[in-house]
């Protein structure tokens, strides 16, 4: 460290920084940074702005597609609770409707709707944890333990429901879901939406802190959005009104009336405004699907006593689910033999967090890391998968 | 079956002398030629394929070559199309669309090179994202088993439970 000057009141920061070539500081946000989750970003620091950013993914590699290749469809709705562990019941969705859309088989109505409503439940849990973490990463701790808090009751419904509270254990399966709702299910939905009310509108609260530190904050404008691949809230938080529900419909979601929220400004608090505006939306879902809910059975007669040898007809599939980080996409390749030849999965945070987030994160401040870094509910384990 | 979709193939058949395929409303397939690949792609995205959703690479050691399938979706059309290329599993390499969809691009090609070791020509990032100081084969390979690079690398022959898995 050459340069540095002693220390006196009369000295200025510049002159304490160091000169020439040194001037530029390694700095590792994660992978062990309790803000991070698993994964590291690699920061080229000149003062307190971030010069440049360099992604460092890996940390949560399992290689799901491989294995994958291993295992019987059955088993791999298992597996794929584990994409994500934040949104697993909507892993298990995408995965499902893959290999029902190789086998041609058309779930019964009944589970279509089961599947909705859990996905959407799912969708509003991560949200909160979404929420909770951007707050604490912005210095507002008590909205972290808000949400959790508010999301053990979505959990205490899926320990109801799917017999887990955090992994489901492929209960959305090909061919429908696992059982149907135990007897006072829907009235319990019913009473825990009450509960989501009430968490947004904590959420809704303008609290000074979280304006203060996000907005204006790691602007991505439309261009770059869409350049960088950016989708799900992030790409509405730039001003794009797209959603798979809405565009790309898949199970019933084309039956309900809900709005896409959008917002123009592109920064980390548009973002937040957004996730917010969801969960408002995805409750307005859960409620008109419970209206709705038809009578009958939750899974296919093809499937309702598991078969080890059924083969996948030959063929290819592309699937695409909205979850809640953004744009889902499951690739399925069969060779006619009973397990898949080749699974590709495609996780949102694949792009938000290496080309988005390095782009963000280049020209930023130190401290504006984290909140760049949440804004973008990101989930390292669907990036490495 | 949309109409959309029929009218997008229509156009790309007087294009580019393609006939592509409507598998359901929104789900356009179609077999490419790795010639003029990217020259197709980009007067795919100027009709408004703007996202590149994913890049999936697929392994057919018995016919020898390496399929790739980009899935790109148009905002416009609110239709998904998927191109599929076969290259030469010898010698796996492929023109980068780094040109075109840019960051998106780079960051899909990055990841099938480091998993399937197929080189894309023209991008300028292909480190690799999630494995470190790799040496073996792409992993994502049909001919790399990973039960069997398990078993040698990481079975403890002194914890007698872990004969249950490898043994």
């Amino acid at each position: 460290m050459t340069g540095i000057m002693s220390v006196s009141e009369s000295t200025t920061v510049d002159q304490l920084r160091p000169v020439g070539e040194d001037s530029a500081y390694d700095f590792y946000f994660g992978p062990a940074h309790p803000g991070s989750g698993n994964f590291g970003t690699k920061l080229k620091i000149a003062g307190e702005v971030v010069t440049s950013a360099r992604a460092d993914p890996g940390y949560l590699h399992r290689g799901f597609e491989k294995l994958m290749e291993y295992r019987l469809p059955i088993q791999n709705s298992v597996l794929s609770d584990r994409i994500c562990v934040l949104e697993a019941l909507n892993w298990n969705l995408i995965h499902a409707e893959a290999v029902e859309e190789l086998m041609e088989i058309e779930p019964p109505e009944r589970a279509k709707y089961i599947r909705v409503i859990v996905a959407e439940l799912s969708r509003i849990q991560s949200h909160f944890i979404w929420f909770g973490a951007f707050s604490i990463s912005t210095g507002f701790e008590t909205g972290f333990k808000l949400a959790l808090a508010y999301r053990d009751y979505i959990l205490d419904l899926f320990e109801m429901i799917t017999g887990g509270r955090v992994y489901p254990a492929g209960y959305i399966c090909p061919g429908g879901v696992r059982r149907d709702f135990p007897a006072g299910a829907t009235k319990k939905i019913a009473h825990v939406l009450d509960q989501i009310g009430r968490m947004v509108r904590i959420e809704e609260i303008e609290q000074p802190a979280l304006p203060a530190r996000t907005k204006g904050v790691g602007v991505l404008s439309l261009d770059d959005a869409i350049r960088l691949g950016a989708t799900g809230p992030v790409l509405r938080g730039s001003g794009l009104k797209t959603d798979v529900r809405k565009d790309d419909p898949y199970e019933v979601y084309d039956r309900f009336d809900f709005e896409v929220p959008t917002r123009e400004e592109g920064d980390a608090y548009a973002r937040y405004l957004v996730g917010v505006e969801e969960i408002r939306q995805s409750e307005r879902i859960i409620r008109q699907a419970l209206q709705q809910l038809p009578e009958g059975e939750v899974i296919a007669p093809k499937f309702k006593r598991i078969k080890l040898a059924t083969k996948i007809p030959e063929g290819d599939v592309y699937v695409r689910n909205e979850v809640a980080r953004g744009e889902a996409g499951v690739y399925m390749v069969s060779d006619g033999g009973d397990k898949p030849y080749r699974v590709k999965i495609r996780g949102p945070s694949f792009l938000h967090m290496i080309p988005v987030l390095e782009h963000l994160l280049t020209g930023a401040q130190i401290a504006d890391v984290p909140a760049i870094y949440w804004s973008l509910n990101v989930c390292p384990a669907d990036l490495d998968r | 079956m949309g109409a959309k979709d029929l009218e997008i193939l229509d156009r790309i058949a007087s294009e580019f002398n393609m006939r592509g395929q409507v598998r359901r409303k929104g789900r356009i397939w179609l077999d490419t030629p790795a010639e003029g690949f990217v020259d197709f792609c980009r007067w795919l995205k100027e009709q408004g394929f703007e996202h590149l959703s994913a890049i999936s690479a697929i392994d057919w050691p018995a016919e020898g070559t390496y399929g790739l399938a980009y899935h790109l979706w148009s905002y416009l059309d609110n239709t998904l199309i998927t191109l599929k290329v076969n290259i030469d599993r010898q010698n796996p390499v492929m023109d980068s669309v780094t040109g075109i969809w840019d960051g998106s691009a780079r960051a899909h090609e990055r990841e099938i090179h480091e998993l399937f070791g197929i080189k894309f020509e023209g991008n300028d990032d292909l480190t690799p994202l999630f494995l470190e100081d790799w040496e073996g084969l792409p992993p994502f390979r049909k001919d790399f088993n990973w039960r069997e690079y398990v078993g040698e690398k990481y079975y403890d022959r002194d914890n007698e439970r872990e004969r249950v898995y490898y043994g």
